[in-house]
């Protein structure tokens, strides 16, 4: 009886945090907008979804023993994040393109590539990381490892430009209309194999 | 308050059979054997660190160290390789056939708390290493493969039970995880329809149009896509009801079947039409074990014996 107890209180720790992480997820979601709700609801949401970060931990430092523990379970049991996929819009999507310079003065032009289809999807995750990171440092640094991949299929390469864009996809009528998918530049670097150093050139 | 507490009880730790477990088991099976065979030639190279992986699995470490320092990662593996003489590509080829080996130790019920712990102990060191290039699929996949390894195993059709007569001691046991598995589902739904909901494109069916023409998931051309857009918006409408009504539907008797088919012909349309077959197979396999067994032919037939008034 006791063992049954204790899986008790297992079962309601464990959707207790189940729940709490998608509630706030989904606060999240309201308050990054935009959603059916009104704007008014926004700072609504973005108040509970502090309230229930601050309940849950995410408030605390870094290096504390109890956020690392529940850090910890959270990952051990997959459940650190919401599930949200594809909502409450579907976002746009990323391109990057390399544009390789030879020592000739030739110039051609390589997508990230991967074997398999499997890992293919995992490419375009990536480029939506790099595409919806906050951080210039970390952005430069996941478009300089791709870069490196294409040098290393590419060694005689003398320089590499890494062109990165948001794909707009039309909508059904703009189709119907003759629109296609079109492509914004963001960001561009350009690479040299002697430094690998990264020559941002924003918007 | 003592009824209360049966009750609660009687919901979470029912009597059951294990064929469930071994759906569970076999799905798993099948999904880590897929999920390694299709990553064999991108392995190193998605995983690697720095200087050789494209998504740099050093920062995705690095960053999940700030979170914790606790959470399994490749790198543990490439460090202790490193003091061994392992190159790293050595060590994640290791882990790589570990993991097919895990994958095909639980498919085949061989060794299945071993298979079932090494299984979700490798591809959650393989999702957290990868973090940068992990998506929907690693989540569903650690969750499935985390219950499986608390479950009480084997089941009756691993090799397991057959050959070294091993028996699960608690059928009380065996319907708590299911309990588990069941209710975790109906929060995943729940919330992924509520959340769609919230978003005008789910109800107009322009998100239907956008999650099938966005790249890499537009594999159907949009040429014959359009001449079915009047669909959209009742396919939207359609995902929305049936993601968040699966916790009051999956339940009762008469829904179930209904409710159950419906899902999972949705993620067997997700997987035709956006490429998502490893998605797709996990979310079916969840759901089967979860709420299969019992469907067609129930497991436990009920007799309801009611008092009958005289008759003059």
């Amino acid at each position: 009886m006791r063992q049954k107890y204790v899986y008790a209180a297992w079962f309601a720790l464990h959707f207790l945090l189940i729940f709490s992480f998608s509630c706030r997820e989904t606060l999240l979601l309201v308050a990054q907008g935009p959603t059916i709700f009104p704007a008014s609801f926004k700072s609504f949401s973005q108040k509970a979804e502090t309230a229930v970060s601050v309940a849950l931990g995410q408030h605390l430092a870094a290096s504390n023993a109890i956020r690392q523990a529940l850090v910890t379970y959270l990952h051990l049991a997959g459940i650190e994040t919401g599930y949200g996929y594809f909502a409450p819009n579907v976002p746009g999507s990323y391109r990057l393109v390399f544009e390789l310079h030879y020592p000739d003065g030739r110039v051609e032009y390589e997508l990230p590539s991967v074997s398999g289809a499997a890992a293919g999807l995992r490419i375009a995750g990536l480029l939506d990381t790099i595409g919806r990171t906050p951080y210039d440092a970390l952005r430069e640094h996941l478009v300089k490892m791709l870069a490196a991949s294409i040098w290393r299929e590419h060694p005689e390469v003398k320089t590499i430009r890494a062109i990165f864009g948001s794909i707009r996809l039309p909508s059904v009528h703009e189709f119907e209309e003759g629109k296609r998918e079109s492509y914004q530049f963001l960001y561009a670097y350009d690479f040299s194999l002697q430094n690998e150093a990264a020559k941002p050139n924003d918007r | 308050m003592q009824g209360f507490k049966e009750r609660l009880f009687g919901f979470l730790f029912p009597a059951e059979t294990d064929i469930w477990l071994a759906i569970l088991r076999l799905g798993l099976g099948i999904q880590t054997t897929l999920y390694s065979l299709t990553l064999r030639n991108d392995w190193n190279d998605l995983l690697g660190g720095a200087g050789r992986g494209v998504s740099s699995s050093a920062v995705a470490e690095a960053l999940l160290s700030v979170e914790s320092h606790f959470v399994p990662r490749l790198g543990w593996f490439v460090t202790l390789g490193e003091h061994l003489g392992l190159r790293e590509e050595t060590v994640l080829a290791i882990a790589w056939i570990c993991l097919l080996v895990a994958g095909c130790g639980l498919l085949l019920g061989v060794a299945c708390r071993f298979s079932a712990l090494l299984a979700w102990f490798l591809h959650l060191c393989a999702a957290e290493s990868g973090g940068f290039v992990s998506y929907g699929m690693d989540n569903f996949m650690t969750i499935g493969l985390f219950y499986l390894m608390l479950s009480p195993l084997p089941d009756r059709y691993s090799l397991d039970w057959q050959w070294r007569k091993w028996r699960p001691k608690d059928r009380q046991l065996l319907g708590f995880f299911r309990r588990v598995l069941q209710v975790h589902l109906c929060v995943i739904y729940f919330f992924s329809g509520l959340t769609k909901c919230l978003g005008s494109g789910w109800w107009d069916g322009s998100n239907v149009w956008r999650s099938l023409t966005r790249p890499p998931f537009n594999i159907i051309d949009p040429e014959i896509l359009v001449r079915g857009q009047f669909v959209f918006p009742i396919v939207g409408v359609v995902i929305c009801l049936l993601e968040t009504g699966y916790p009051f539907f999956i339940w009762g008797n008469k829904t179930r079947s209904i409710w159950l088919i419906c899902i999972c012909g949705m993620h067997i349309l997700i997987g035709l039409a956006m490429g998502m077959w490893l998605f797709s197979l996990v979310m079916i396999v969840l759901n089967v074990a979860a709420f299969g067994p019992g469907l067609i032919r129930p497991e436990h037939a009920k007799i309801s014996m009611q008092p009958q008034g005289a008759v003059s």
